[in-house]
């Protein structure tokens, strides 16, 4: 990035070819709309490009896209939606026991990878917002939980119980499809 | 040993991780931008490269550390300059015995060759490299008697026919020769006053004018100072010679005071008055204790 800042338009072409894909699944799945998130998509690439002569190296160039795509979400998620997003309530998962796996569980054991992860796909669906973003910023961006709590502006302690919930959700309504 | 293994584990954030879903999200993660999303962002970024110029504050970001390591090494090196040429002045060695005992003092009868040696190492070094133009005034106020003096004795002495009147003294060859009182002072200063800059000589000259004819007229001073400055200017652009140089007692150095005062004799038959008076003087400063003939006196 600061070679592109500098002017040198070849460095932008290495940066979009790393990170295009994991910012679009990102994208992808916090919209679940697949035109949304192209348009996502080309706001936050464009507000990096705008943002080219004042860069300056605060923290990972992965945090600083994530945060763009985060800000642009959030953005994207007020004016389209009429329910603010109440973390409080997302994060309460004192019930997380008790929650029902109301999809068909396998009987084989045998069930193939690809069945498992279209299973692992609906249960991200399910997350709520912020543990959903927690978990794809984890696996898109190979943030940690520092960076994390960086790229969406909350305490690092906010993101690990967001992050630590997500998990146990999803390996719960993984139990069975071992 | 599992426990702490967990604790730094937990630090790292690396609790939150669970292989099994890493790897099927891996698996199922395929999803990528529509090709037709790549041109209009590539060519957004390449336009913004071309058309906007890098900004001020960006040129100087980039060239911040190349121009501060530059400043640093030029002022590291001017300063070590600096220091080697203000050292190298003071280090230049003026042997002790330069210092010589006031003339007052009655010499001890073993004191003559010291005395000899002592003239002579004052007067080789400026034989050797003429000392270098001086930086400022701060000497001149030091001592107004001691460039009296000097101008006085210059004045005496007959310079070349360019540059006469109160700007004599700052002719080489009066420049060159040695101070005729002994010296008491740190060897720099006697280095200097054995071979006076032209600027000091003029200076010289200006305050022993000031001081033997206190009431010339300042206008009439100051009009005969110019043609003064530019004979003076014509004499430091002529160089003089190696035998212009020399004084006049040149080989005596080591000579008994009798080879002396032949040389004496034979200065005032051939009619060189003032080079005779001059060698006199020094014969004196040399040998105070020896006596002079009565035609000499």
């Amino acid at each position: 990035m600061l070679l592109y800042r500098d002017g040198d338009a070849s460095a932008f072409n290495a940066l979009y070819a790393r990170h295009k894909g994991g910012l679009y699944r990102y994208l992808l799945r916090q919209c679940r709309d697949a035109a949304a998130a192209e348009e996502l998509f080309q706001g936050v690439w464009m507000n990096l490009i705008r943002a080219r002569a004042g860069y300056s190296v605060q923290a990972k160039f992965t945090t600083y896209l994530y945060r763009l795509a985060h800000n642009r979400w959030i953005d994207h998620y007020r004016k389209n939606s009429h329910v603010a997003m109440d973390s409080s309530v997302e994060e309460n998962c004192e019930a997380i026991a008790e929650l029902p796996d109301e999809r068909e569980r396998p009987q084989d054991e045998t069930l193939d990878a690809k069945r498992q992860a279209g299973r692992l796909m609906e249960l991200i669906a399910g997350l709520p917002e912020a543990q959903r973003e927690a978990f794809l910023l984890q696996q898109e961006g190979g943030m940690s939980v520092e960076e994390i709590a960086q790229a969406t502006g909350v305490a690092r302690e906010t993101a690990k119980s967001r992050l630590r919930y997500a998990m146990v959700k999803l390996r719960q309504g993984m139990l069975g499809w071992r | 040993m599992a426990l702490n293994e967990r604790n730094a584990r937990n630090a790292n954030g690396d609790a939150e991780r669970d292989p099994r879903l890493d790897r099927l999200y891996r698996a199922a993660a395929h999803e990528a931008p529509p090709a037709h999303l790549d041109p209009p962002i590539l060519a957004a970024a390449r336009r913004e490269v071309g058309a906007r110029p890098r900004s001020l504050t960006s040129m100087l970001r980039h060239w911040h550390v190349p121009v501060s390591i530059a400043a640093v090494v030029i002022v590291s090196v001017s300063l070590i300059i600096l220091v080697s040429e203000e050292g190298g002045e003071r280090i230049v060695p003026a042997p002790v015995p330069a210092v010589a005992p006031p003339a007052e003092q009655p010499a001890a009868p073993g004191a003559q060759p010291a005395r000899v040696e002592a003239s002579r190492e004052t007067t080789q070094p400026q034989a050797a490299a003429p000392a270098p133009p001086r930086r400022g005034s701060r000497d001149d106020a030091k001592a107004p008697a001691d460039l009296g003096k000097l101008a006085d004795s210059a004045r005496s002495e007959p310079g070349p026919p360019a540059v006469s009147g109160v700007g004599a003294v700052a002719t080489p060859e009066s420049a060159a020769k040695p101070f005729p009182q002994p010296f008491r002072g740190t060897p720099r200063m006697a280095e200097e006053r054995a071979a006076p800059s032209p600027a000091d000589a003029v200076t010289a000259g200006r305050m022993a004018g000031a001081l033997s004819a206190p009431s010339e007229p300042p206008l009439a001073r100051s009009s005969a100072e110019a043609p003064q400055a530019e004979s003076l200017g014509r004499a430091m652009q002529t160089k003089p010679t190696e035998q212009d140089r020399l004084p006049v007692w040149h080989g005596l150095e080591k000579e008994p005071p009798r080879k002396w005062l032949e040389r004496i004799e034979e200065l005032k038959r051939q009619g060189r008055a003032a080079e005779a008076e001059e060698m006199q003087s020094e014969f004196k400063r040399r040998f105070p204790e020896y006596p002079l003939p009565l035609d000499s006196k």
